[in-house]
């Protein structure tokens, strides 16, 4: 087995502009958990190893680094950490086929709300909130991780075309930003 | 009345006093020997052939709202015969012979425009299918060009050849494709059929089919009962509505499409462009607008309005393949109901019911075919039998595995 | 238009693929007569008014919903998971 390097989708870039700042994050691990059918207690009883539990519809949970993140009915990506031994569930490694990408800023949510379909401010998406929806027309997770702060996830083969997309909406916030109406 | 460029001199000169209505308006009467049920394109078409080739003249259309209310008075109108599949190909063969002599036909000027027709490729495998297709074509009878990239620039220099998503390698040019004016057409039908003694009936919903003893009678409507002993259900729109009068369910589902039309322009477009890629097509009226259209909005729908994320679609489709129309005003947009079938070709047919025919299905290529619909479905109805070039519209196909898939999409309604 | 999935909440209509009315849920059984068959695939009531038809969350959630709703205003009455529909 060749010795092979782990690289990024993004090599780790950032951006900032206008207050807000745009990052590749490196997430550790990512481990799909999709619960077979009655496989509801068994799996609860792995997951607790890490004080964690399968989350709500559209919400994340973390606790000591490890994250949990709700992708679907019966099924989430345990992300930060390695998995636990987890009966009554399929586990599948993710950790390559996703980049995350960090939004922070007072003005992040304006730049997310030109690319995704659905309302992002604080009232209607408190920190813990986890929605698949889209960015343009890229399907993608985004997590409320902050009052401004936002990660978003993409197919690692996406990783480009989302960074263009959102440095675009950045250059059009900052932009509107210095215009007085 | 003849109509004539004398006449219009005349007529011009002394103050437009002698026109008279170019169709009658008169009561249904108690029976006819045919009454079609629907007064659009196709059914006007029906009743004008039934009079004209078979001199069936005691006829009825019959009409929920006004003569050419329902698609043909809102279409983007254009007029091909590049079918590929044999069923549809000597159909809308037909159909563009129809049209070529309407005009004469009917003594009516419809503007049959024949500006030609590009289609698009963007790949050397779509390639490989439009020289299937030209050939297709020209075996039929009909005309097909291959031009080449540079062949498409000179016909369309305003393209965008180098769009790196789908540039473009060439197109297949349709030169007898154009467009027409729609209402024209319906007008045109329904006075030749009016002066061949067919009554146009407006404002008179049919609200029942009557059979009896697996024969139909006649129908029900806002006007009255009307005995008849041959019926032509000709309703796109609402097929399903009327042939469940019969105690029929169609292999059809109805969806909106969009059109588009921009503020009056000096002449830009000079042929039909279809992008197929892009889901995307344009034409110039006369009067100057931009007239296009995309896919459909893609879930069942009667509401005759379409969504916005098919209006941004369109207009992506379009900036894409043309972006000097991002400088044009879209001045009104439109969303038609469309009968769709599970392979999206057309039915023109019998029904179980004995003397009940009907002629339905017509996805969203309905315009052009108005002519030898009505051809055939008199014919059909005149005779008892199919007419030669619609014989594979036939009703029961999707039982028996006939399809006529052109688009090779398999059998679903909305994917066609 | 919005629908509202019942996991990820009310969301745009973008998000979500159309498949068709709600009839290719019961699927013939095997040895079903043609018929059967050539009603389930291909005919249709296609009711203009409320109907039951079926869609796919493909952006979001990726559950098939039961949608019941107007064809004639475009108005939606109901939304439910197809998974819980068969316990």
């Amino acid at each position: 087995m060749p010795d092979l390097i782990a690289k990024s989708a993004l090599e780790g870039r950032s951006l900032a502009l206008g207050g807000v700042t745009l990052a590749e994050v490196d997430p550790g691990p990512i481990t799909s958990i999709a619960l077979y059918p009655g496989g509801t207690k068994t799996a609860a009883k792995g997951l607790r190893t890490l004080g964690l539990a399968m989350p709500g519809p559209n919400s994340f949970i973390e606790k000591k680094g490890a994250r949990i993140v709700w992708t679907g009915r019966e099924q989430a990506f345990l992300i930060g950490v390695a998995p636990p031994a987890i009966e009554g569930a399929a586990l599948t490694d993710q950790s390559d086929g996703w980049a995350v990408l960090a939004l922070s800023g007072v003005a992040a949510v304006e730049v997310l709300a030109r690319l995704v379909p659905v309302d992002l401010r604080l009232a209607a998406c408190p920190v813990g909130t986890a929605l698949r929806t889209q960015v343009n027309h890229m399907n993608a997770v985004i997590l409320r991780t902050g009052d401004y702060g936002f990660e978003i996830l993409v197919f690692r083969s996406m990783a480009r075309t989302a960074w263009h997309e959102i440095e675009n909406a950045m250059h059009m916030v900052q932009a509107r930003a210095g215009t007085k109406i | 009345m003849r109509y004539s460029g004398l006449k219009v001199i005349t007529e011009g000169l002394f103050g437009n006093r002698g026109w008279t209505p170019a169709w009658r308006d008169p009561a249904p009467k108690a029976e006819y020997d045919v009454v079609i049920i629907g007064g659009g394109g196709h059914g006007l078409a029906t009743a004008y052939y039934l009079a004209k080739n078979h001199g069936i003249t005691n006829v009825a259309v019959l009409e929920k709202g006004y003569l050419g209310s329902g698609n043909i008075g809102r279409n983007t109108t254009i007029v091909r015969a590049n079918y590929f599949l044999p069923g549809n190909s000597e159909f809308y063969s037909h159909s563009l012979k129809l049209w070529e002599g309407l005009e004469a036909e009917l003594n009516y000027n419809v503007m049959h425009s024949q500006r030609g027709l590009i289609n698009l490729f963007h790949s050397d495998g779509q390639r490989d299918a439009f020289v299937r297709r030209g050939n297709a074509m020209i075996n039929q009878g009909d005309d097909a060009i291959l031009l080449d990239r540079e062949g498409v620039r000179e016909h369309l220099p305003y393209l965008d050849f180098d769009n790196t998503r789908f540039p473009i390698y060439g197109g297949l040019l349709h030169p007898r494709g154009g467009t027409a004016r729609h209402d024209a057409v319906a007008w045109g039908y329904a006075r030749g059929a009016d002066r061949r003694g067919v009554d146009l009936i407006q404002n008179c919903e049919v609200t029942g089919i009557d059979i009896e003893g697996g024969v139909v009678r006649g129908v029900q409507t806002t006007r009255g009962a009307i005995r008849a002993r041959r019926v032509g259900i000709v309703v796109a729109g609402r097929s399903s509505q009327v042939a469940a009068m019969a105690g029929m369910r169609l292999p059809i589902e109805s969806h909106v499409l969009q059109a588009f039309v921009t503020e009056g322009l000096k002449p830009v477009i000079n042929h039909v462009v279809s992008f197929g890629m892009g889901h995307f097509y344009i034409s110039q009226s006369d009067k100057g607008g931009l007239v296009f259209g995309g896919d459909l909005d893609f879930y069942a729908s009667y509401a005759a309005r379409g969504n916005l994320p098919m209006v941004e679609h369109v207009m992506e489709a379009g900036m894409t393949l043309m972006p000097m129309i991002g400088r044009a005003k879209v001045l009104r947009s439109w969303g038609g109901i469309m009968d769709m079938t599970p392979d999206g070709s057309p039915i023109i047919d019998r029904t179980h019911v004995e003397g009940l025919f009907i002629d339905c299905g017509w996805n969203y290529g309905g315009f052009k075919a108005v002519p030898a619909s009505g051809w055939c479905m008199a014919h059909l109805m005149a005779t008892g039998e199919p007419h030669e070039v619609a014989r594979k519209f036939r009703l029961d196909r999707f039982a028996t595995g006939h399809l006529l898939d052109e688009e090779g999409t398999g059998s679903q309604h909305n994917l066609h | 238009m919005r629908l509202t999935c019942p996991l990820c909440g009310e969301r745009d209509r973008r998000e979500f693929y159309y498949y068709g009315a709600e009839d290719y849920l019961h699927r013939p059984s095997e040895g079903a007569p043609l018929s059967e068959w050539d009603s389930y695939l291909h005919l249709r009531d296609n009711v203009a008014g409320v109907v039951r038809d079926l869609w796919y969350h493909e952006a979001g959630c990726a559950q098939w919903l039961v949608v019941t709703r107007n064809t004639v205003t475009h108005e939606i009455s109901g939304v439910e998971l197809v998974a819980e529909r068969a316990k």
